[in-house]
């Protein structure tokens, strides 16, 4: 075993960076051919209306129109444990972007000419544009029919325009509070939304041949794109193939459905191809954004700084449908309620829908500004006390044994050896001195993430020339895990070299089912049922070599590209020759392997609306980062920023170092430049790259990087995801350090200058969130449970 | 999103083709396009056709005479960027044109076209021409003309239709000049604002006269007087124009934007009075 | 209108409307798909090429303005496979990502590293490649690629 693992351990370079530097890759969007139609979208232009009068009858007789279809084509209705979500508004519209109908033409301007000529009168209703205007009483309901829905998955709380709510209670939290010796610290932070902007925006190619639909398209989860497309459809989901070409940029973005119905349903109306790609305006108004959040959190500290108890709730703004908010109201617990031992805790956090534009996944969901949330929190605690932070975070984090919020068990030491190395790694570089008349910050802040495990299948078949194929559902997009982790573990299970194994890309009639790339989970479950499945090969080959040379199976080493007799080198026989020998007498060999999540318990009867009780893997963090604040214009300058991050085992630390690099950096934008909101017309302000900013190469810096191997982990080889904690702890670091340099309260992000120089000039406005009530119990839904 | 009926581009080769296509087809000048490009994402509708300025030798041309310098219409940022390295009088022209947008931009983007999109208000070198009290030519059916930049912005889009602008004058003077640009990041997105200095400095090092202009602040770039009057005398210093700045900021009626609120364009003025200033105590 | 331009090397002939943007017209109409529009305002550099040689935003370039100019796109760089300097040091450096916006960084880093108009330090280049945007690596190893083509030249 660990000599496999050693074997797997490799700066194994990328098959695809070749052509990606030469321009020949073809992503979806370079997927054009002569005879396809063009598809385009009638958008809601307005936040919330009736539906008085749709005619597409004008549209479909424009030249070059073939089809247009409106939600009388797309009966089903879909959604992550709530169906709120139907393809097309049909009687109301609830946001602005909102798709109305879907014209495929010859060409891209004839489909929008034919845009244009479809009538549709939206009579205007009143609409909630903020999280507070609907949690107001009396707020107009976004989903007034939503007790008719089908509910998917049971257990969340809902009601009005909460979506779905998932709450913590653990130990006696009252009685915490009203202790006489503990320090009560209360904080509220607002986040505003940030944008994946994926260089490739959401596209896709399909068309409908011998009674099924094939699906090209930009995606990170095939599998739910197969499933939604059907559901929505109301065909059989067995109807549907999905495969999927390089991605260009996903972080989450593409973990859910998007365009594929509508040009699935195209391209069945008209019996062609149908190419439909989103502008980047429509990118921008309907990203799936990371959501607006706002959060308060109260602690009790005991005099010992132990944390007592802590109570906290958070809204997240799912938009004006549920989608993957519903299922991320369970990560808070993990983030909000992790890092820290706590005496009782009490946490909600609501899904509340708004008429925006539904918010998504985004590269360490939830986490990140729960962090940003928790970690000032925690730096205002050590404050109140009189307590140095680094001092406070050694006390307080998470080791082996103790309980987190949702009372699962937690195994190792993992965060204070962290603490330890990070303080190493800081005293190589110490923080620079400034002298040019700027404020200098730095922090450090830990962070708990987690892979996200789930099914995955894979097979691998053992070729007569010695290679290997490893067919699964996963997606390379961009992060290097199909291209490295997975080959790299196939061949040091089977004693090749990772060039040997041809990854087939992505396609559900090939692979088994896989939940998707994200959450980390590339490396742990594929990576899982990968292994499994070379295992198999390998037992497989061993047999037959045993055969062939009349060896005992057990006497046999596999490496090198060949089998041989231990301790007898030269023995044996090349594995091409085994897996040849092989196919002749017993048919090609292959080896299947799947992988599930192992199912972690919480304490019983602590936590409501969770889909994810415990983590089956935890992944730990810190930051730490020196700025410098311009005192007259509010620029905060990052002028160093090292990461001791939990990988588990580092398979390519090439590659590991380069998802932290670029973490950090989408971080950094989040922390300081990225800002997306909805304006009063229920539009997202930011409608191009021109205002919305992301990190340019004049604006980052080289991230120092130390890993931390050996905490446990149940991934193969005893791996952890590597690609999306990056990005966890940054703004909690960048703001923690704000705070520092400039001793004012960092209660929002992005700290853009205009909101750095308010801090500054004591003209921020602290947020307040009425709609918070006072009484923890006042902020669920179904009090008590 | 294309139009109906994309309009044509006519690339006439002399100044007077293109003046005589501009009336004829009440077509507008297309000089880098990196404005009129984007006027569908503006949901604006191009000119019903186009008078390409690329293939007229004269508006490619910056002349430097011993008393002024003649910069062509259609002379690119870049361009003006290298043709100014041997001046350090118009430092601050040559960093508004060197440092602005970003190399590709700068290297389509033309002067004529910074000067004459009056709905850009964040443009660069409106404030840095401004304040050397520049004066453009504007050429049209009854021939060319020159207007000082200032009344020229106060008109422009008035006086642009059936005109072309065919380049900017500068007199030599030897002040120092210095242009502090303030984007949101280190480089790369508009300036939300901008000040623009040119000062002539006395033996002691103290200023004797200075025209100072402001941009992206206001929908159009001006002169502060104020802090003009209020530096007479005063040494070279920044710390202290930041200071004497701060409270000259009452005229200043900031726009709002996506990027910015009004506010804060205002209220980061005095430093970036300070850093032009700044720069020039060591130029 | 009849254009004529010259693309990689090779003299082209076609009809196009003359406002349409050149990298529409390199991507549907020549069908070198390396250039990618993404924001078509000028801001990200996928779309970059180099027209006489110098790297160009080709979503903001009516087609008509370049009649006659030589074009150059990624895949005009190299014959076969074998990578231009700057190509074979970004995959040196483990640089590429979802690789989107590689077409249009190695057209930058092309012109950065021949022309002599960059210092060969970080600062420098980094401020070089201000109009190109990459979401997914955090550009540091992008820039350490380009200061190894450039010192290699240098040497
Ligand atoms: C990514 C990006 C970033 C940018 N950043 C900055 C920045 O930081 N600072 C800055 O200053 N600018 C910036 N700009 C704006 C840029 O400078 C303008 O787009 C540019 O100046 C317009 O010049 P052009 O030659 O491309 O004009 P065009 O787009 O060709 O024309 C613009 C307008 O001017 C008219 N016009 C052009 N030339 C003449 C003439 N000679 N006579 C009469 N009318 C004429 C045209 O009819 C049109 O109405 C940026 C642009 C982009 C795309
Ligand atoms: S697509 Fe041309 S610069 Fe972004
Ligand atoms: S590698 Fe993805 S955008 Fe640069």
């Amino acid at each position: 075993m660990s000599e496999t693992a050693e074997k797997a351990v490799q700066d194994f370079r990328r098959r695809d960076a070749r052509d990606k530097l030469l321009g020949r890759t073809r992503y979806t969007i370079d997927r054009g051919a002569a005879g396809m139609l063009h598809a385009a979208l009638l958008r809601s232009d307005v936040p919330s209306g009736r539906i008085a009068r749709l005619d597409v009858s004008a549209a479909a007789r424009m030249p070059g129109v073939r089809a247009v279809v409106t939600h009388e084509d797309a009966p089903g209705r879909a959604g992550l444990g709530i169906a709120d979500h139907p393809l097309f508004a049909t009687d109301v519209v609830r946001y602005c972007g909102e798709p109305i109908a879907a014209v495929a033409a010859e060409s891209e301007a004839e489909a929008r000419a034919a845009l244009a000529a479809i009538t549709v009168d939206i009579e205007p209703l009143p609409a909630v544009l903020d999280m507070g205007a609907s949690l107001a009483e009396d707020a107009p309901l976004v989903h007034p029919g939503w007790q008719g829905y089908e509910v998917l998955t049971q257990g969340g709380a809902r009601g009005g325009n909460v979506a779905w709510e998932a709450s913590v209670d653990r130990g006696d939290v009252d009685a915490a509070f009203a202790r006489s010796d503990v320090t009560v610290v209360e904080s509220s932070f607002r986040v505003g939304r940030q944008n994946h902007l994926s260089l490739e925006p959401r596209a896709v190619v399909a068309n409908y041949e011998d009674g099924r639909y094939h699906i090209e398209t930009s995606t990170q989860v095939p599998w739910t794109v197969r499933n939604t497309t059907a559901t929505l459809l109301g065909v059989p989901a067995s109807a549907i193939r999905v495969t999927v070409p390089p991605v260009g940029g996903g972080f989450g973005l593409k973990f859910d459905c998007a365009l594929e119905p509508f040009a699935a349903l195209l391209a069945r109306k008209s019996g062609r191809t149908v190419r439909l790609v989103n502008s980047r305006e429509e990118e921008m108004l309907t990203c799936l954004f990371r959501e607006n959040a706002e959060i308060r959190i109260r602690s009790a500290v005991a005099p010992d700084g132990s944390i007592a108890g802590r109570e906290a709730v958070v809204l997240m703004d799912c938009g004006a449908y549920g989608g993957e908010q519903v299922f991320l109201t369970t990560m808070t617990a993990h983030t909000l309620g992790g890092n820290y031992r706590l005496g009782a805790v009490r946490i909600v956090s609501r899904a509340v829908y708004t008429n925006t534009a539904p918010n998504g996944a985004f590269r360490a969901c939830n986490g990140v500004y729960n962090t940003f949330a928790l970690e000032r929190h925690t730096d205002e605690i050590a404050a109140a006390i009189g307590m140095a932070p680094e001092a406070f975070r050694f006390k307080n984090v998470i080791g082996d044994g103790d309980l987190g919020a949702t009372g699962q068990v937690f195994e190792g030491d993992v965060l204070a050896p962290m603490l330890e190395k990070m303080a190493a790694l800081r005293a190589k570089d110490p923080s620079p001195q400034l002298t040019d008349g700027r404020l200098s910050g730095r922090a450090t802040t830990v962070g708990t993430w987690f892979v996200f495990t789930g099914p995955s299948a894979a097979t691998v078949n053992m070729n007569a020339d010695g290679s290997a194929t490893l067919v699964t559902s996963g997606v390379e997009i961009g992060s290097g895990s199909m291209m490295q982790a997975l080959p790299q573990i196939v061949a040091a299970t089977l004693g090749l070299t990772p060039d040997k194994v041809v990854v087939r890309a992505a396609d559900t009639d090939a692979a088994g089912y896989d939940v998707g790339v994200g959450g980390g989970r590339t490396t742990v479950s594929l990576g899982a049922a990968s292994r499994t499945a070379a295992i198999e090969v390998r037992t497989k080959l061993l047999k037959v070599a045993s055969d062939m040379l009349e060896a005992a199976a057990e006497d046999l080493v596999i490496a090198d590209g060949r089998i041989e007799i231990a301790g007898a080198k030269g023995s044996g026989a090349t594995i091409a020759e085994v897996a040849s020998h092989g196919q002749m007498r017993f048919g090609p060999l292959s080896g299947t392997g799947s992988f599930a999540a192992a199912g972690t318990p919480a304490m019983a009867g602590c936590c409501a609306g969770h889909f994810i009780e415990a983590l089956d893997i935890p992944v730990f963090a810190v930051h730490d980062c020196d700025v410098a604040v311009d005192p007259l214009t509010g620029h905060v300058e990052v002028l160093a920023y090292r990461v001791v991050q939990d990988v588990g085992r580092a398979l390519n630390p090439s590659a590991i170092f380069g998802q932290i690099q670029g973490g950090v950096v989408q971080g950094l934008g989040y922390a300081l430049h990225e800002e997306a909101d909805v304006g009063p017309d229920g539009h997202i302000r930011q409608k191009s790259f021109e205002t919305y900013r992301v990190p340019l190469a004049g604006d980052v810096v080289p991230v120092a990087i130390e890993l931390h191997e050996g905490a446990p982990s149940i991934g193969p080889l005893g791996t952890k995801g590597a690609g999306e904690v990056p990005i966890l702890n940054v703004g909690a670091t960048v703001a923690c350090a704000v705070a520092n340099a400039t001793g004012k309260t960092v209660s929002e992000l992005p700290l853009t200058p205009p909101r750095v120089l308010a801090l500054l000039i004591d003209e921020a406005q602290a947020p307040v969130f009425p709609h918070i009530r006072d009484r923890h119990a006042d902020n669920l839904t179904a009090p008590g449970r | 999103m294309r139009p109906e009926t994309p309009p044509e581009i006519l690339l006439p080769a002399t100044l007077g083709e293109a003046l005589a296509s501009l009336g004829e087809r009440a077509a507008a000048p297309l000089a880098g396009g990196t404005w009129v490009m984007r006027a569908p994402l503006r949901r604006e509708p191009f000119a019903p056709a186009y008078v390409g300025l690329s293939r007229i030798p004269e508006l490619s041309l910056v002349e430097v005479t011993d008393d002024a310098i003649a910069i062509g219409a259609a002379v690119t940022h870049a361009d003006l960027a290298n043709a100014l390295a041997g001046f350090p009088e118009f430092a601050g022209l040559r960093l508004a044109a060197g440092s602005s947008a970003n190399p590709a931009v700068r290297s389509a983007a033309t002067v004529g076209g910074n000067l004459c999109t009056a709905d850009f208000a964040a443009a660069d070198l409106v404030p840095a021409l401004l304040c050397l009290d520049a004066t453009v030519e504007l050429a049209g059916p009854a021939g060319s003309r020159l207007i000082p930049l200032a009344d020229f912005l106060a008109q422009r889009t008035g006086l642009l239709p059936g005109h072309i602008l065919t380049k900017v004058v500068v007199a030599r003077t030897g002040q120092r000049t210095a242009h502090a640009r303030l984007p949101l990041r280190k480089a790369g997105d508009y300036p939300v604002a901008i000040v623009s200095v040119a000062m002539r400095v006395d033996a002691m090092e103290r200023i004797g006269a200075a025209r100072i202009a402001v941009g992206s602040v206001e929908a159009t770039a001006r002169r502060w007087t104020g802090l003009e009057d209020a530096l007479l005398g005063e040494p070279l210093d920044g710390a202290r124009t930041t200071g004497i700045a701060g409270s000259l900021l009452a005229s200043f009626n900031g726009r709002d934007g996506v990027e910015a609120p009004g506010w804060y364009r205002v209220r980061v003025l005095p430093a970036l009075a300070g850093r032009a200033v700044a720069s020039l105590v060591a130029a | 209108m009849t254009i004529r331009l010259t693309v990689n090397g090779e003299t082209r002939e076609f009809a196009a409307a003359p406002m349409t943007p050149l990298v529409d017209v390199l991507r549907d109409g020549l069908h070198l798909t390396g250039a990618k529009p993404v924001c078509r305002e000028g801001f990200c550099g996928a779309c970059m090429v180099l027209v006489d040689a110098v790297p160009t935003v080709a979503c903001l370039t009516p087609v008509a303005l370049v009649e006659g100019r030589d074009i150059e796109t990624v895949e005009g760089l190299t014959s076969g496979e074998s990578p231009t300097p700057v190509q074979a040091a970004l995959e040196e450096h483990d640089a590429v990502q979802c690789g989107m916006c590689f077409p249009g960084m190695v057209v930058a880093l092309t012109h950065l590293t021949t022309s002599g108009t960059c210092e060969p330090n970080r600062a420098a280049v980094k401020e070089a490649l201000v109009g190109n945007v990459c979401r997914c690596t955090g550009y540091e190893r992008i820039v350490d690629a380009a200061l190894a083509v450039m010192e290699a030249g240098h040497e």
